[in-house]
Formats: C-alpha cells, structure tokens, sequence
C-alpha cells in the first residue's frame, strides 16, 4: 500500500521538476484511486510535497481528503486549503482546471455542512483573482460556488467585484472521469446566473438583476431546468418591480422553455394580470389565493414589494392627467387609506427621483411637474461618451469572434465544401 | 474624515471575512454596521444585522440599537430616527460615526424638505430635522426660507442645481477623434 503511495509522490516529483504538466495531469488522475485508499497516510504525503513545486499532487490529495465521507483525523482541511490556494503555482494549477473546480466545489459543499460559508468567500474570490479569471472575463464553476457561499453567509459586498465584470468567454473544465461528456456543467452556469441575479436582487440592483435571470432564462436548452423555472419567477417580479410590466422574453430562448414555464407559473401570471391592470383589490386577491405557493417559492417579500409598488406606479399615472391634484384625491384614486399615506409615498417617490412633485402642505395640494432635466448639459454628453465607448468595445469583440471563426478549420472546410461557387461575404457585422 | 472611513470599511469587511471560525469580533460589527448607515447603505446594513450570530447580539445589546436606527431609516421615519439616535450612550468606537450619521440624516432630511416642499408646517421641519421648535425656525430662516409665524408654515426654497464643469475641449476632442475614428473604419 504505502508502495504506491510512495511512486505517486516520485512521479509527481519527478515530472513536477520536469515541467511535463500533461503527463503529471495523467498521473494525477490515475492516482486518485490510491489516494482515496491511503486517507490516513495523506498528511505524510502532503508533507513530502511542496505547495509551490508541486501543486497539481497537492491538489489531487486535496481532493482526496475532501471526498472521504467523514475524516475522524484532527480536521486541518480548511488550513490546508487555505495555504494551497494562497501559494499554489498559477501555472500548473491552470493546466488542470477541472481538479481545480472540484476541489472548490468539495471546499464549499464542506463549508455549507459545516456551516460556516463565511469562512470560504474570501478564498474563493482570490482563487478566481489569482488565476486570473477574473482579468480574463471567463466564467468557471467557482464563480457559482462564491456567489452560493455568499447567498448563505447573507455577505453580498465580496460578491460584486465579480459579478460586476460581464463574462466573455467560459473556462474549458473536461470533466476527467469522462472525458467525454460536456465540456462545462450547464448546472453551474445556470446556477451562477440565477445566485448573481438573487445578490444583486438583494442589493437592489434591479436592473443588473433582471438582466442576470434573463441570461439564465435564454440559455439553450432542450429541456427546462428547475434552475430555469425558478429564474423566470423572479424575472416575472423583478420586471414588474423595475419597468412595471413583464418584459418580453428573448427571441432566442430555447422553443421548450417558452412552451412549458409559463403554464408552470400560473400565479406569478395571475399577479401580472392583476398588475397591469393597475387594479389594487385585484392584486391582492391574487396574492392571498397564492400565498401559499409564493410562500413556497420564498418570493413572498418580493411579491409584497410588487404589491406595494402599485400605489406608485398609479400616483405615477395621476402625474400624467393632473397638474395639480389634492392629496385626499391622490389617495383616493390610488386606493390608499388617507391623504397621509399619499403625502408619504409621494415624498418617497420624490426622493428616489421617479416623480417631479412639490406638495403644498398649506392647501393640502400637490403639484406634478415635467422633467426639470433639458439633456443639454455636459452630464448627459458625458452619459452619451460612456454609452458609445461601449457600443465601441462591443463591435470590436464580436468583429474579433467573427475573425476567430473565419480562421477556424473546421469551419473553413464546411463553408468552402458547401458553397464553392459562392464566396463567403467578408463581414456581416463590420459597420 | 470620508476617506479616513473608506479605509476602515475596506479593512473592516477582511476582518470579518478573515475571522477565524468566521465569527468577528463585536466592534468590528458594530463599526462596519454604523459606517453602512453613515452612507445610507440599508441593504448592506440589513444583512450584515442578519448575518451576525445570535450570540454575538445578545451579549452585546449596543448592535441591535445600531440596528433599531437603520430600522427606522428604512422605513423613512424621521422622528424614530432621532429618538434612537439620541437615546443611546454610544461607546467610543462608535460615537463619532453615530454623529456623523446624526448630521447625514439631517442634511438628507433639509434637502428633501427644499425638494418636494413649496410649504410646510414647522411641526413637520421639526420632525424631520430632529431640531427643537425655535432653533428649527432660526436654521429656516438662515437658509433664506421665509417663516410665517402666525400660521406656523415655512416657504422653503428649491434649490438650484450646480452646473457641472464642462470637461477640457482637448479631452473632448480626443474623445471625437476617436468616435469618428471608429465610425469610418
């Protein structure tokens, strides 16, 4: 037994000093049986090995160490862990970014039992920093890992520094016990869309929300995911809460989720009925027959927002008809129970700057005013440079995609076979 | 002061995240919760309250008055605000932060009032300022907002927003430069 032992940390030695990261790979993955057979020897291995020389052996016995259901040795994982992602060679750690992922993946699954995902938001992050992931724009299925531990920690701030990049392209993690199957767990990518657009939905970041269980809601698919179900819920509540009515649902989303999510969110549908029709019985009808299903799904606060949203979305409306309008009226036409709930809302509603209002409190009367903002100061030029740098910066990708496709082989070889006589146009997207 | 506190947010979000056994210690909590409201950051503030361990709170009952004024913040009541505020005794750690945030509520409060106010009561600029009676129709008429004494009604003054400076032509023209630039490529 220690034999093998013995040969797993020589070759890891060896092809370590070598520099042969494919072959140490292979090994590596050989070895994980012996590993797993050998729990009680791991420390002593880890002690021959060096975190900066030899990650990828580090990593593998890691991994071992965390797959064993119950480890009744003094419990030093978490350290171990800690000094592996702190110092481990970037280089060799990016050969093999699957094991890596797993080895995030069993860290988290340990936090959470061991319920102390605070612990793990930290590490994670500069895991994704250290190997420069989040430089690169890539998305791995660490991402979902930190974006789950601090949905459970209830710690959103640590989240945002990589939440707030948009991801260009995804990190290729083969998954080594098949090599064959797909390339990156559809699960993970899902999963880290739907948890990014709860951390921001919790901060309120409405609209960076709504785009984040769009993602999650367009992604192809052949068949619906839970994860995909669950998104669309709160992408029913988020857009009624941030535009007042659901936005449509991309074209290009898979036929089989149109089809079947919206029969499978029937009350999220009657509450967008009630909405519209800016009708505040009916709304809170809707709400105590589904209070149990809202309860749920867990989206009960939101659909109180939603509830509560209402009201100014008709005050809104008033501001449309009316210059001027006494506050008894303004309660009520919206429904409220007197002019001092309507007084209130519309002093909130000012402050968040969604209405130009000045109330009168003398005569009891408000005023509704237009815009003050005429879009000719440098603010808005200022706002319109920002927009077209980025428009800029958009084009410049897709043309540099476009060119990565034109060079691909495969693709070379389809098009030139299929359309001989016909050229292939040299960009559609260039302007 | 601003970036003074800055720093000890950044230095107090690791300490918390670093914590051994990821539970750190009361002033630490204390601090960064009373710094979020400084900044008006409910959210935050919100869930760093809800994060924090039941023990943690029950052995120091100073947090949850923290917590009782962001409570108040949240719903937007004023005079609650104030009363938590003044009812406590803060401890030194947090003092000069629970003043300052004393001060930010109440410039919030004056500048709404000028916003969405062509008149109101003293009563209400009492409520909302936190000020005594007398002293609060002096501040009124310090910022030019006329005072009826006998109805008890001000006039506050809306105010005019500050023009930004316009940026550097040379820098607008390199930005120009650049847009068309791109355009005819």
């Amino acid at each position: 037994m220690a034999s093998a032992l013995e040969q797993f940390v020589n070759s890891v030695r060896n092809l370590s000093t070598h520099g042969n990261l494919r072959e140490l790979y292979d090994v590596v993955i050989k070895s994980s049986d012996v590993l797993l057979k050998n729990v009680q020897h791991l420390d002593n291995v880890l002690e021959t090995l060096d975190v900066q020389q030899h990650s990828l052996g580090v990593l593998a016995v890691l991994i071992a160490k965390f797959s064993v259901p119950n480890a009744s040795l003094s419990d030093n994982r978490f350290l171990q862990t800690q000094e592996f992602i702190s110092t481990c060679n970037v280089e060799q750690v990016r050969s093999a970014p699957d094991l890596f992922a797993e080895l995030c993946h069993l860290f988290t699954n340990y936090l959470v039992e061991t319920k102390s995902p605070i612990r793990g938001i930290a590490l994670l992050k500069q895991a994704i920093m250290r190997l420069k992931y989040l430089s690169e724009n890539q998305l791995t299925s660490i991402h979902a890992d930190l974006c789950q531990l601090c949905l459970l920690s209830k710690c959103f701030k640590p989240a945002l520094q990589i939440l707030d990049v948009d991801i260009v392209s995804i990190c290729q993690e083969i998954p080594h016990a098949n090599a064959n199957s797909s390339q990156f767990d559809a699960k993970y990518f899902l999963l880290y869309y739907y948890y990014g657009g709860q951390i921001y939905l919790a901060l309120k970041n409405l609209d960076r929300a709504l785009y984040f269980f769009e993602v999650a809601l367009s992604t192809p698919a052949h068949a619906v995911s839970h994860i995909m179900l669950e998104a669309y819920k709160k992408f029913i509540l988020v857009s009624l809460l941030l535009h007042g009515k659901v936005q449509q649902i991309p074209k290009y989303s898979s036929k089989v989720v149109l089809r079947f999510i919206k029969p499978l969110s029937q009350p999220y549908n009657d509450l967008t009925n009630a909405f519209v029709n800016n009708n505040v019985t009916e709304m809170n009808n809707v709400i105590s027959k589904h209070t149990e299903a809202f309860t749920r799904d867990r989206n009960l606060g939101l659909v109180k927002q939603v509830s509560s949203v209402l009201y100014k979305k008709n005050i809104q409306r008033l501001t449309k008809t009316f210059l001027t309008l006494s506050l008894t009226d303004v309660a009520s036409r919206v429904g409220l129970p007197g002019p001092e709930d309507a007084e209130k809302h519309i002093l909130d509603m000012i402050d968040n700057g969604q209405i130009y209002a000045t109330i009168n409190q003398k005569d009891g009367m408000v005023v509704f005013s237009d815009e003050p903002d005429k879009y000719s100061g440098p603010g808005v030029l200022k706002a319109l440079e920002e927009e077209l740098a980025l428009c800029m910066e958009f084009d410049n990708r897709i043309l540099a995609m476009d060119e990565e496709i034109q060079v691909n082989p495969q693709y070379v070889k389809k098009s030139a076979g299929l359309q001989e006589e016909e050229q292939p146009s040299k960009s559609t997207y260039a302007l | 002061m601003v970036v003074n506190i800055n720093i000890l947010v950044e230095d107090l979000e690791r300490q918390e995240l670093e914590a051994p056994l990821g539970v750190a210690s009361p002033q630490v909590y204390a601090q960064l919760l009373a710094i979020y409201l400084y900044y008006k950051d409910l959210c935050n503030a919100k869930f760093l309250w809800k994060r924090i361990p039941a023990i943690v709170k029950t052995a120091n009952p100073e947090l949850e008055q923290i917590w009782m004024v962001g409570k108040h913040l949240w719903t937007s009541d004023f005079p609650s605000t104030y009363r938590a505020l003044e009812a406590v005794q803060w401890s030194d750690a947090i003092a000069e932060i629970m003043k300052n945030v004393q001060l930010v509520v109440r410039t919030r409060a004056v500048d709404l009032i000028s916003q969405a106010y062509s008149s109101i009561t003293i009563e209400n600029v009492a409520n909302m300022t936190g000020l005594p009676h007398d002293l609060c129709v002096q501040a009124c008429l310090e910022k030019g907002w006329r005072v009826d004494k006998e109805s008890k009604i001000v006039y506050p003054v809306k105010p005019t927003p500050e023009p930004l400076a316009p940026p550097s032509s040379e820098d607008q023209l390199y930005k120009l430069t650049d847009f068309v630039s791109f355009l005819e490529n």
